[in-house]
């Protein structure tokens, strides 16, 4: 269990999934005025799945709420991000 | 009209890992909520409240159920109250229906209780109709939709297969809810604010008038929980006494029609009661009451 | 100012129960005032991610005498390890200390769980009065005719009232944002930790790290760890588990094209990690950001009824040698309050009143260690230093332990050959020489 895949390590976390999504990604420019795709990289819980015509599909329920595909994404208003309503999202219980 | 809910203050079934080696839970990790079913149930008596009526929360569990009824209470139930005593054991659904029922009448009974269908740590989803033994009330489980009209109440109930029914009770009465139905709203500030430091009243066995003795139900002991093993496939043979069309018709229906159950429509509930047991004793499900 | 109704009004509103929250509000509440803490988490701690190595021991045993005894701790720092690696090989510089202050009390520094850690610490600063309100995420200050008078949180009738604000909200910063205090930050300046708990036997620890009793080891990676993203890796011990991770400046994971999760995987898998962690298995995966540019991206650290501290100012020493920022965070928060509580009783909560809190952080020592720093961050996150140098080191042992039987050549010569060898023009190396010095000598 030392070596583990993406889908392991995620399932060791908890998440309170709010009714509301906190990070809105706008596919539309991801199509048509990105070419980095940064945030399909970046993503620690790789939740930025790049579709065949260029946009973004994007999940918020497994978020870690870290802020770095705000910070890496380099198109003016493509992601709309905001932390969860309280209580909701991420819960760490010994990081 | 007053209504009374009942949450239970559950394990949150994603954080329970157990070690596959000594089957053990790791305690530690474990974080507890509010029973998601019993969430939905909460926030539809909040709905259905009306502007004279009471939204009373009942929870049987140790001081830390306690911050789920604060929560409750932020969202605007009326009252809260806490069952517990150090005398408890872990809590069979027959033992905390016990308690509920006492605590329903230290407050005054209600015009309806509104619980959780099923739990997500036991499960058994038997609390509302042990309760409903309790209190001799009607009792509707497995619902998605209710409304009330001048005393009578009109459920919708999901069934096994996709199959729903329809079913009319009087008040006072209880229901069982399906899980997911409906969010609880988000507290207000102020009302955050308000119950963070709120007491919550605990009623021990005393204050409920009740003993150790009537708590003592048969024993039963968990041994093992198995995991779900997937069910080995059997090829359906029909029936060789049947004629050639008989066994062609079988096979075309891949025995669906092998499993005829049977409907019990005639008799009075208890009437059917006695026939349902009488089934199970024969098939040898329960032992033949001596 | 407006009258609100009394239980809507604070002196001090704390955002964030961090370590630099917590620490501010239970300095406010133990001076009488009237403080609220508002953490947006399920409880404090719930999205809070460290290594952790908490080297702020001696400055909460200032605030709560020996409070390790009573705090979720898990081992002290005892032993140090600095590894410089190439992708085959490591070589380490180990520091010891049983002495004085590391294996005794007050201690250097002690691993912690940080959900149980602040957990834990909030609790501390609510049996000392404070208000400690959880699930509470705030969007926004409240301006009236220009000055901060509290915040909004995002519930119904979610404003609030107080005095003065101290934004302790974290990295991301909202806060200081919305007060006009802090830009938008540069994928350059801030790197990404992912970080993963292993459970491991206390036994098991013990004997692999050469331990004794509950004393703890915390190791910092650089060089080829991270491959060519700019970054480094760490494994500190817990009492039963460890935990490690790979740090990555987000422009770098960015113009590289790498997964941090996957880094995560390869660091695991070096030679040198591998046998550390064998037999460990997973308990939980995380990951936050690192504000790495610390004195770069300070912000205005105070306005008119508010004040900044903790990684919402960019009080994180991330530099190679260095990742602390639990105790800055403590530090500053403290300085705040003390800024704060000042205010409260002047009567006045102008920016001029608040600005004590620049000369607070210099007694604290938080001002001045990050001029001191101020250019270790570029430095350490330059191109040779993040591959080059480390790697270098590594080839360099191989080749003076390597018995091959070629002729054995002395060290300088050797270093002069490979040097040569290198791209490294022999000015460069004297200038990073030089700045090696500058950020981390005088
Ligand atoms: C992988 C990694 C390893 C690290 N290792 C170490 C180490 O070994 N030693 C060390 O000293 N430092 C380490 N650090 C740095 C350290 O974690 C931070 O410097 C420290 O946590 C800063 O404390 P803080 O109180 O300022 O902020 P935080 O600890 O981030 O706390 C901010 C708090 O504010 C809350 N919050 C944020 N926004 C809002 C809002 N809008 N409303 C309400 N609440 C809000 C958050 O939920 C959080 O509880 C590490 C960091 C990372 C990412
Ligand atoms: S980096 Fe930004 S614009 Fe580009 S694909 Fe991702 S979200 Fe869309
Ligand atoms: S905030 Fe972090 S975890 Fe969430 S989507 Fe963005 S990069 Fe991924």
């Amino acid at each position: 269990m030392v070596m583990t895949t993406h889908e392991e390590k995620m399932r060791t976390v908890r998440f309170r999934v709010g009714a509301t999504p906190h990070i809105v990604v706008n596919s539309e420019i991801c199509r048509n005025e990105c070419s980095v795709h940064a945030c399909v990289y970046v993503c620690p819980a790789n939740l930025f799945v790049p579709l065949d015509d260029g946009g973004i599909l994007f999940n918020y329920e497994q978020c870690f709420e870290c802020g770095t595909c705000y910070i890496a994404c380099n198109q003016e208003g493509a992601i709309r991000w905001s932390y969860p309503d309280g209580g909701y999202g991420v819960t760490f219980r010994e990081s | 009209m007053r209504i009374a809910v009942c949450l239970k203050y559950v394990p949150d079934p994603s954080t329970i890992e157990v070690d596959p080696l000594t089957g053990m839970i790791d305690i530690g990790r474990v974080l507890y909520m509010m029973n998601p079913a019993d969430e939905s149930a909460l926030e539809l008596a909040l709905r259905l409240r009306p502007p004279d009526g009471t939204v009373t929360v009942f929870s049987v569990g140790p001081i830390e159920a306690d911050r789920l009824l604060q929560d409750a209470l932020a969202a605007g139930a009326d009252a809260a109250l806490r069952v517990w005593d150090d005398a408890l054991g872990s809590l069979k659904p027959i033992v905390t229906t016990t308690l509920l029922a006492a605590a329903l009448r230290v407050k005054a009974l209600p015009d309806l209780v509104l619980c959780g269908g099923h739990s997500v740590d036991r499960g058994s989803g038997t609390v509302p109709a042990l309760l409903a033994e309790h209190l001799d009330w009607p009792v509707v489980t497995d619902v998605t939709q209710f409304e009330i009209q001048s005393g009578r109440l009109r459920a919708r109930r999901r069934l096994a297969r996709g199959a729903r029914a329809e079913s009319e009770v009087t008040l006072p009465a209880i229901l069982g809810l399906e899980t997911g139905l409906v969010h609880l709203r988000q507290a207000s500030l102020p009302n955050l604010m308000r119950v963070k430091y709120t007491p919550i009243p605990l009623y021990g066995l005393e204050e409920l008038g009740l003993s150790p003795q009537d708590l003592h139900f048969p024993a039963m002991t968990l041994h093992e929980v198995m995991p779900p093993r997937p069910r080995a496939r059997m090829m359906f043979t029909p029936d060789v006494g049947g004629s050639v069309q008989e066994r062609v018709a079988q096979i075309m229906s891949a025995g669906v029609a092998g499993k005829a159950g049977k409907i019990l429509e005639s008799g009075t509930p208890e009437q059917q009661a006695d026939a349902i047991i009488a089934f199970l004793c024969q098939r040898g499900f329960l032992e033949q009451p001596t | 100012m407006t009258t609100h109704p009394a239980n809507q009004q604070f002196d001090v509103i704390v955002v964030g129960a961090g370590p630099a929250g917590s620490a501010a509000a239970l300095l406010v509440a133990r001076a009488g005032l009237k403080v609220l803490l508002l953490e947006r988490g399920e409880y404090p701690g719930a999205k809070n991610v460290s290594g952790a190595v908490f080297y702020g021991s001696a400055i909460l045993n200032e605030l709560i005498p020996n409070w390790w005894e009573q705090a979720p701790v898990e081992r002290p720092v005892c032993r140090r390890d600095i590894a410089f690696m190439s992708p085959t090989t490591a070589v380490a510089l180990d520091f010891r200390c049983a002495g004085a202050g590391f294996a005794t009390a007050p201690y250097n520094g002690f691993t912690v769980l940080r959900p149980k850690f602040d957990r834990w610490l909030a609790a501390q600063a609510e049996a000392a009065g404070a208000f400690v309100l959880t699930s509470a995420v705030v969007d926004d200050v409240l301006r009236e005719n220009g000055r901060i008078v509290g915040v909004r949180v995002r519930r119904e009738q979610g404003e609030i009232y107080g005095k003065v604000v101290i934004a302790c909200d974290g990295v991301n910063s909202f806060l200081a944002k919305k007060a006009g205090l802090q830009r938008e930050f540069h994928p350059h300046e801030l790197s990404l930790g992912v970080k993963e708990v292993l459970g491991l036997d206390p036994a098991i620890i013990q004997d692999r790290f050469h331990l004794t009793d509950n004393d703890g080891i915390a190791y910092e990676y650089l060089g080829a760890i991270t491959e060519d993203v700019h970054g480094g890796a760490f494994l500190y011990t817990n009492r039963d588990s460890l935990s490690l991770g790979v740090i990555g400046q987000v422009s770098s994971l960015v113009e590289r094209r790498k997964r941090p999760y996957e880094l995560l995987e390869r660091f695991k898998a070096h030679p040198a990690v591998a046998p550390l962690v064998r037999g460990g298995k997973l308990r939980e995966y995380s990951a936050h950001l690192i504000p790495e540019s610390g004195w770069a991206m300070k912000p205005k650290l105070y306005t008119d009824g508010m004040l900044v501290a903790g990684d919402a100012a960019g009080f994180c020493l991330a530099a190679g040698l260095y990742l602390e920022g639990m105790n800055y965070a403590m530090q500053s928060g403290l300085a705040a309050a003390e800024t704060a509580i000042l205010a409260c009783q002047k009567g006045n909560f102008s920016a001029r009143t608040l600005s004590v809190y620049q000369k607070n952080l210099k007694q604290r020592h938080v001002s001045t260690d990050f001029r001191a720093y101020r250019h270790a961050p570029s430095f350490v996150n330059g191109p040779r230093l993040q591959n080059l140098y480390p790697e270098m080191v590594a080839q360099g042992m191989e080749q003076i332990f390597r018995v091959d039987g070629a002729p054995k050549r002395k060290i300088l010569p050797l270093a002069y050959r490979m040097v040569r060898q290198s791209s490294i023009k022999p000015g460069q190396l004297l200038r990073d020489v030089y700045q090696v010095a500058r950020a981390y000598l005088w």
